[in-house]
């Protein structure tokens, strides 16, 4: 039966079936997530009240869900405005290591006044995460080096180089854990009254706000798109490559690197080894997912945040291990990406060998 | 199996002559009848047939997008057809892809060949083959065997990537005949060759013809078709118009006629005094980045109003020279001058100030951007000079207006300004990069083949706006490997062999044969 069918590339995919794939994608995605939970023992009768219900309907959940999200908005970002230049930013994790080392040395060093603390705190994480992207940039522009590879390798380096401190100087002299020691209250982000949020939320919609702005309505933006769908063709009319190609990918970094200036600023306090894990998965997941657009990014974060809540119950309940949260942003993703296969082809029967 | 590749219909491989065909009663080497295929709801072929006769070389002629190579993609499985079917030696069949078509004894020769230019010709055949070509030296001695039998020379143990074009086509033949091929179908197989090249290719597919096997010629070169074919289908917009006339029975402007549907006038050649220097190349010098001399020594000089067509087989460092012209590739020596500055270093975005332009062979490799709505590819380039507004916004009013002007003003059909630019047409895409490039501050346009593979009025369309161009003032290169057209629009002729200059002459002097001979001399 199956060779009856045949499959053609779509011209134009109207938006409405653009839209409808993607949310069927969705739909498989979070069928087969449900499928696993059900499968490793969670009573798919609690499903809805933990996911739905306690990520989103409860004053704590949400404001948990959020806390969550504020960081998985930077690093969704980072993923979305480097993907937009098909530049594969591998290296969230270790730009977001680098961001919050730069935080706490800022914080831990005491550096200028009380009153510019935490801001100098950010602009440090941010300059630093921007840094520590810098280096697989100029290699891949000088020398042609796969982002791929020198971004993923950095990540793992970034973390030797935050073990190398807290396992030495700045290792908690009282308890010798590798945590360094709690920050000052300047040097913490003011909770907003609502659960654990703090002011990263607001900095973190900021974040947003801007990243639209360049990438949406600026000449930056309109160039940056050239870049990423054809950099010869965009070089032969005259765009500078290098310099978007820098803009876009040093952005990308810093809001990574941001990323850990609000974690240990915002909901740590202090600089931890635990703090980083999973986040350069994330960022790509919330940045396919939203599309590579900005404001949607924001969106999908929020409900991403959801998801760690919820599996943060399920791993209280039910024993659920943190590698199915992984799974379960996986599954949805995989949907989505499988489903725009019926955004690009149709599929129909064919009616070969009848007679004319 | 593979010595049986070319078969011999009586069984006593006596020759049949060309024309007569097989013996009456001999069932038609293939039939296509009532094929239908759609892409995406828009119909490539509709009731489409084809018969092709044991024993003769037949033309298969129709516009660009006419659906020639669609119907043959069809009859070898390369896509699956909506409707119709397909028979071969009389037997019902359905191919299914390159395996049903080698077992029904149909072979293919596609524009991009297929082979692998990392492995010699003999590994070629041993990948297409598999168990049954044997040992490597099997396989070598079985392509030797074949390009002796077939009068072709071949080297079983070049490599690919060695081989000149002509050679590539004659390797991919040969694998395909060694692969069992009884009906050959050659897809434009003149396109990429030289005059004498293509004579000699002729007069090998008129051979294999007497020796019983089926040729199928795809080709949008008339005149071809009058000297070596049998008889000739004539396709247009997805139709059989003409279904396997006898060649002398239809005259070629008969063909020509079926073929477009009507007649489209010639352009006339600029006729404007050319003025002062416009582009100076001086002794420009590139490598691959393997090594590999693609540009050597090349000098040549353009003045404004003038168009210089520089001719040579493709390969011969055509793309190298756009590529450091465009200032997308480093020179190793040599200077580019623009009406007397030095842009040998400039960057592409300095070179598109003073007043170049460029259009690559490839539309869509550094011209257009497939994915860009055509508003937006047409705004691309005038971004940089403030056309549409400060660094901070993008007047996308501004830019969609522009777009719907170039739109109408250029004729470009199937566009619209939010439209992507990808789903256009060869030759409306090719007046979108075109209507870019021909802007009010243009001084010199180079274009690489600006016609390759558009249709004829869309051809016909590209070169008038060249022409118009020339005779505005314009500096024009234009480098082609379509001698018609070279000899139509240029005052002088050029031709360039193995990356340098070795001939020029006004376009009074040249002819198809002195350039032909330029093109493919060793000197």
């Amino acid at each position: 039966m199956l060779d009856g069918l045949v499959i053609t590339r779509r011209f134009d995919t109207p938006t409405w079936l653009l839209a409808l794939v993607f949310l069927a994608g969705i739909a498989a995605g979070l069928a087969m997530a449900t499928a696993l939970l059900v499968a490793i023992g969670v009573p798919a009768s609690a499903l809805f009240n933990e996911v739905i219900g306690e990520a989103f309907m409860t004053a704590s959940g949400l404001a948990q869900t959020l806390t969550f999200a504020t960081p998985l908005i930077c690093v969704g970002l980072s993923a979305a405005v480097a993907l937009r230049l098909r530049f594969w930013n591998i290296g969230i994790e270790g730009q977001l290591w680098l961001g919050a080392l730069g935080a706490t040395a800022v914080a831990l060093g005491d550096v200028g006044p009380e009153a510019t603390r935490l801001p100098l705190m950010l602009v440090a994480a941010a300059l630093a995460g921007a840094a520590w992207i810098a280096l697989p940039l100029v290699l891949k522009l000088r020398l042609g080096v796969s982002e791929v590879i020198s971004t993923l390798l950095l990540g793992s380096i970034a973390f030797l180089f935050a073990q190398h401190l807290l396992f030495g100087a700045w290792r908690d002299p009282a308890t010798g854990f590798p945590i360094s020691l709690a920050f000052d209250a300047s040097e913490r982000l003011a909770a907003l009254g609502f659960g654990r949020t703090h002011l990263g939320l607001p900095i973190a919609l900021a974040a947003a706000l801007l990243v639209w702005f360049l990438v949406d309505v600026t000449r930056l933006g309109f160039y940056g798109r050239a870049v990423g769908e054809n950099i010869e063709a965009a070089r032969a009319a005259g765009v500078p490559v290098i310099a978007v190609t820098c803009a876009f990918v040093l952005l990308s970094g810093a809001l990574s690197g941001l990323a850990g200036g609000l974690i240990v600023a915002g909901t740590e306090h202090r600089m931890s080894l635990t703090l980083g894990a999973g986040y350069t998965f994330s960022g790509i997941v919330i940045a396919f997912l939203g599309r590579f657009r900005p404001l949607a990014t924001v969106v999908v974060a929020v409900i991403i945040g959801g998801v760690f809540t919820a599996s943060d119950v399920f791993k209280v309940f039910y024993g659920i291990s943190e590698a199915v949260v992984v799974l379960l942003q996986g599954l949805v993703l995989f949907g989505v990406l499988v489903a725009q296969f019926f955004g690009a082809y149709r599929i129909s029967r064919a009616n070969w060998g009848a007679s004319a | 199996m593979t010595e049986t590749a070319i078969a011999h219909p009586a069984g006593d491989g006596r020759p049949v002559s060309p024309g007569a065909g097989a013996p009456p009663g001999t069932p038609p080497a293939l039939e296509l009848a009532g094929v239908h295929k759609a892409f995406d709801g828009k119909p490539a072929l509709i009731d489409a047939g084809f018969t092709l006769r044991r024993g003769e070389v037949h033309a298969l002629v129709g516009e660009n997008g006419a659906g020639k190579s669609t119907l043959m993609n069809v009859a070898t499985g390369v896509y699956a057809a909506d409707a119709g079917r397909e028979l071969v030696d009389g037997e019902l069949v359905r191919i299914r892809g390159p395996v049903d078509a080698a077992a029904a004894g149909l072979g293919m020769v596609h524009q991009h060949f297929r082979l692998v230019p990392r492995f010699t010709v003999a590994e070629n055949v041993r990948l297409a083959l598999g168990r049954r070509a044997g040992s490597p030296a099997a396989a070598a001695a079985l392509v030797a065997a074949k390009a002796e039998k077939i009068g072709f020379p071949v080297r079983p143990d070049a490599r690919v990537a060695d081989l000149s074009v002509a050679e590539r086509q004659r390797a991919e033949i040969l694998k395909v005949l060694l692969l069992g091929a009884r009906v050959l179908i050659l897809d434009e197989p003149t396109a990429v060759l030289t005059e004498q090249e293509s004579d000699a290719l002729l007069a090998f597919t008129a051979r294999l013809a007497t020796q019983g096997g089926s040729v199928v010629l795809i080709t949008h070169k008339l005149r071809e078709v009058a000297a070596r074919a049998d008889r000739v289908t004539v396709m247009r917009q997805g139709r059989t118009v003409l279904d396997g006339a006898p060649i002398a029975s239809v005259s070629s402007a008969e063909v020509a006629r079926l073929a477009v549907g009507a007649t489209v006038a010639p352009v006339a050649r600029p006729r404007r005094a050319p003025g002062g220097p416009a582009l100076t190349v001086d002794g420009l010098a590139h490598r691959r980045d393997d090594g590999g001399v693609t540009l050597d020594g090349l000098t040549l000089s353009l003045r404004e109003g003038e168009v210089l067509g520089l001719a040579g087989v493709g390969g011969n460092g055509q793309s190298e020279l756009v590529a450091c012209l465009a200032g997308l590739a480093a020179p190793r020596a040599g200077s580019v001058a623009l009406a007397g500055r030095d842009i040998t270093t400039a960057s592409p975005a300095a070179r598109r100030d003073l007043g170049l332009r460029v259009v690559p062979a490839d539309r869509f490799a550094f011209g257009l951007i497939r994915g860009f709505s055509v508003a937006d590819n047409l705004a691309l380039a005038a971004l940089r000079r403030g056309r549409y507004g400060a660094p901070f916004g993008v007047a996308r009013r501004r830019i969609r207006r522009d777009a719907e002007a170039a739109i109408r003003d250029h004729e470009i059909h199937g566009a619209a300004p939010g439209r992507s630019t990808g789903l256009l047409s060869g030759g409306n895409a090719q007046k979108v990069l075109l209507a870019r490039e021909l802007d009010d501050a243009v001084r010199v346009l180079v274009a690489h083949s600006p016609t390759r593979g558009l249709d004829v009025r869309a051809a016909q369309a590209v070169q008038a706006a060249i022409a118009a161009a020339a005779e505005r003032g314009v500096a024009c290169l234009l480098i082609s490997e379509d001698l018609e057209e070279l000899m139509a629009l240029s005052a002088r002729i050029a031709v360039i062999n193995r990356g340098r200059i070795v001939g020029e002459m006004p376009v009074e002097d040249a002819s198809a044969a002195a350039l032909g001979a330029l093109m493919v001399g060793h000197a």
